[in-house]
């Protein structure tokens, strides 16, 4: 990259509480976040717990007018618009970019330009609450069986007429557009679990080719939704281990079952190295590269060589020009599929070739759950915090780490941070992955 | 793979020849829905196009188009089918290129919903206070939905199946932006190319939200036509005084996009060449477009500037004309802003009055119209303009194609919830 882009702003809401801070502590002091499903009742589901995000003040920090609007707005925003904006709004004032007075009629970010300011969300399908359906499903059947005739007369005058706008995908970018009145190039990449990279990969490449000053890239993702817990237990993608809910997800440890679903979303903000410090912003990184690849072994598993793997890990070190020897850790997805999982420590090990026995490899799963499109960008945010340790910290609930994942697994205890050279992956299932290599700044 | 036609050649010349490719609706039982009429893709038998096709049982049909689509754009550039078992397709292509830097970027829409499963789950849990009981949900919904049906629906099945289907392993993404997704996904897969990340990228769009919930979704935002039910191709009506809104169409277009020595060395036959992209936010509001059309007029701009290219030298647009009272006005406005005292001058026309709002393969789908336009220099129609509306009062090439000289041109796609992405296509001069 031409230019050089910079990390200013972080955002982070995971089931470890608002900020990187919290993801930080709690991966530190290995305390699960994970635990029973309160968001709905999980009782005639296999999985029943989750990662779930505590309370959270949707407004904290926002102008009035901001306020209002996320306020006004809540009924037509899904749980996963709800904590991606909130995400991109923490990253936003973490930058220290001053707000401008509502009252004088002064933009919100007076000192950027509106127009060459972009964001890139990292989202999902949105499955519809059942709450919403319950009436007009009700109204449809008038007694007796279903029918779309029934439908058609009686349901959809049930339903609520913002209905469709509260799931589109690409509502997180709309709102947030709105309310930060980022006019710049705009995104929502559908790429699952690899979605919140792939949007810091593109929000770089815009940057780069100089379509836009300030970006931000966000990933976001609400899993605990009966519809995804539908899915994830009919897919035979999650762990039933509900009684050991603080234990229950397993990175990369032999007795693995499948991922605990999560919530959670993660930003941050990105501009010219140059632009940052002519404000003297805090600087927390430095993004050196990033890559993406695919699966090509079929739509619902992952390449046993690891190969989509090592092709995003590949192309994020040479974008960055960094040498795998020189990475101080690798942050990886380690969802705890086994299939997923696998697929990873295999590409790890063939991208990073012989320093694949010496970089230490975490995973912050364990704590969390996946929290799907919000992964690799929380990983990273929680990262420029620990960093400030000089340690890798170790993977919660990798107790009998698998004997045949070929690198460096850290467990039990954290193990040092030997350079500033970070390297975070994920992989979807049946799906796209992508990889993004940082320089962390310690000297902020 | 659209309304108009199974093929490239089939679709273009319906195009032109005035045909509509709304019908009553005969994807499922539409008959009570306020709207009842869009633009249906026929039903097709996808084993010409795939080494499996019963490994696509559950797959949406947004998958089977693009399956369909994408073969279609793989052969047109020269590469063989794909004869082997599965992984063994792309070394046996002709040219010899690596995988590795053959990627995907689609405009990409949600699978089907199955609906009738999800509302009898829900049927099913429903309690005396009309909230639903996730315990009853889940008993049936668990029994019923199938495992595959339920994976199809997320939005990156299409491009995940490409990568498998063909091998491709170099960078993959999957984009959303309602109706601006394929537009956008052509604009950047054009970058990865010039950043050196990819040789080859399979590009374009497929979607379709022909059913249920689709249609009920937009019905209640009465952003879809519903009149006149008898003489549905009448009912997208772009720039027309009684427009009232848009027709939902369904389809895929794919284009092989590659790096122009990459294409010259293997001889490879150029339809065109991606000049310039431009992408913005109308950051204004949820439902409504900025009133003097900033953001697309922003797209507009940037895609002029990517290209190097005055706007006296855009021969054609195409627009976005989805035939809503508020997109048609404001677009207007904004190729104003941009355009000058030439906007009045260049045509402009909006396929969607024959095609219907293919929503996320809408702009591929348009891009491609305006490589044939190139290539046979005519512009299409916009049809059923009967009666210009006066604040449209710009050369929508009303009800008739026309020949006229065509070497660059534009496509505006503005998506719902305020993305906008303009691209701009030229002749390939060598």
């Amino acid at each position: 990259m031409d230019r050089r882009i910079v990390i200013t702003g972080m955002g982070l809401l995971s089931p470890a509480g608002d900020g990187p801070e919290a993801l930080a502590e709690a991966v530190r002091n290995g305390r699960s976040a994970v635990g029973p499903i309160t968001r709905f009742d999980p009782a005639g589901f296999p999985s029943r717990i989750a990662g779930e995000v505590p309370e959270f003040d949707p407004v904290e920090g926002l102008r009035k007018d901001q306020g209002r609007y996320v306020k006004k707005n809540a009924k037509v925003m899904a749980r996963d618009i709800q904590l991606a904006i909130a995400a991109a709004a923490r990253a936003i004032l973490d930058t220290g970019l001053p707000l401008g007075d509502a009252k004088a009629g002064e933009p919100v970010l007076p000192t950027i330009d509106h127009a060459r300011f972009g964001m890139i969300f990292g989202t999902s399908f949105l499955p519809t609450e059942l709450d919403d359906l319950a009436v007009p499903v009700q109204a449809a059947r008038a007694g007796g069986e279903f029918s779309l005739a029934g439908w058609g007369e009686h349901g959809i005058p049930q339903m609520f007429p913002l209905w469709l706008l509260k799931y589109l995908p690409n509502m997180h970018a709309c709102h947030a557009g709105i309310l930060w009145d980022a006019q710049g190039p705009s995104n929502s990449l559908t790429c699952s679990d690899a979605g919140g990279l792939i949007a810091l990969d593109e929000a770089c490449r815009i940057l780069a080719r100089g379509d836009a000053d300030t970006m931000l890239a966000c990933g976001g993702e609400c899993r605990v939704s009966p519809v995804v817990v539908l899915r994830c237990c009919l897919l035979d993608r999650v762990t039933t281990s509900n009684d050991e809910a603080a234990s229950a997800c397993r990175p990369f440890d032999e007795a693995r079952q499948g991922w605990v679903v999560a919530e959670g979303a993660a930003a941050l903000m990105l501009e010219p190295l140059d632009a940052a410090q002519a404000r003297g912003a805090t600087v927390y990184g430095e993004v050196l590269g990033t890559g993406v690849g695919t699966t090509t072994a079929g739509v619902n598993t992952c390449d046993e060589d690891g190969r989509s793997v090592a092709a995003a890990v590949g192309r994020a070190l040479q974008a960055a020009g960094v040498d795998p020897s020189d990475l101080g850790a690798v942050l990886a997805h380690g969802p705890a599929l086994d299939v997923q999982d696998r697929s990873e420590t295999a590409g790890l090990a063939s991208a990073l070739g012989p320093a694949a026995r010496q970089v230490p490899v975490t995973a912050t799963k364990g704590v969390t759950g996946n929290m799907g499109a919000a992964s690799g960008l929380a990983d990273l945010a929680a990262m420029l915090v620990l960093a400030e340790d000089g340690q890798v910290p170790p993977i919660l609930n990798c107790d009998r780490p698998d004997t045949e994942a070929g690198v460096n697994l850290v467990t039990g205890g954290p193990q040092p941070l030997a350079s500033d050279h970070i390297l975070a992956t994920t992989n979807a299932i049946g799906g796209q992955t992508a990889a993004a290599v940082i320089r962390v700044n310690r000297q902020r | 793979m659209n309304p108009l036609g199974p093929t490239v050649e089939e679709s273009w010349q319906n195009l032109l020849a005035g045909k509509s490719g709304i019908r009553p609706i005969f994807i499922f039982e539409a008959s009570t829905f306020p709207t009842t009429f869009a633009a249906q893709v026929p039903d097709f038998d996808l084993s010409p196009y795939v080494r499996d096709a019963a490994a696509f049982e559950q797959a949406g049909r947004n998958v089977r188009f693009a399956m369909a689509a994408a073969r279609m754009a793989i052969e047109d550039a020269g590469f063989a089918a794909h004869t082997g078992p599965y992984g063994g397709v792309l070394p046996r292509m002709a040219g010899g290129f690596d995988p590795a830097r053959f990627g995907i970027y689609l405009g990409s829409g949600e699978g089907i919903v199955d609906f009738i499963t999800l509302v009898t789950a829900i049927a099913n849990g429903t309690r005396a206070d009309n909230t639903v009981s996730t315990v009853g949900f889940a008993e049936t919904a668990l029994r019923q939905c199938n495992a595959m049906r339920e994976l199809e629906q997320e939005p990156n099945m299409p491009a995940n199946h490409l990568a498998c289907e063909y091998g491709l392993e170099g960078p993959a993404y999957s984009c959303l932006t309602a109706c601006a997704a394929s537009t956008q996904a052509i604009g950047e897969a054009a970058d990865l190319i010039r950043l050196g990340r990819a040789d080859l990228m399979l590009a374009g769009g497929t979607h379709s939200m022909i059913h249920p919930l689709g249609v009920t979704g937009f019905n209640l935002l009465t952003a879809i036509s519903t009149e006149p039910k008898a003489e549905p191709w009448r009912a997208s009506r772009p720039f027309d005084r009684g427009r009232a809104g848009f027709v939902l169409g369904e389809g895929s277009t794919m284009l092989v996009l590659e790096e122009l020595e990459h294409a010259r060395a293997r001889g490879a036959k150029i339809w065109g060449e991606i000049a310039g992209y431009g992408s913005s936010a109308d950051a204004y509001r949820m439902t409504d477009i900025h009133p003097e059309g900033r953001g697309p007029a922003a797209s507009m701009q940037m895609a002029l500037e990517k290209a190097g290219l005055r706007p006296e030298e855009i021969d054609y647009i195409s627009a976005h004309g989805t035939g809503t009272t508020e997109n048609d006005k404001v677009e207007t406005l904004a190729v104003k802003l941009v355009f000058g005292e030439y906007a009045c001058k260049v045509p402009i026309s909006s396929v969607k009055s024959q095609l219907g709002h293919l929503i996320a393969a809408a702009g591929a789908t348009e891009l491609m119209t305006c490589i044939l336009a190139i290539r046979d220099q005519i512009v299409p129609a916009t049809m059923n303009l009967d009666d210009p509306d006066p604040l449209c009062d710009l050369d929508y090439v009303p009800n008739t194609p026309r020949k006229t000289p065509v070497e660059v041109c534009m496509s505006n796609s503005f998506g719902f919830g305020g993305q906008n992405d303009s691209l701009v296509v030229r002749r390939f001069v060598p």
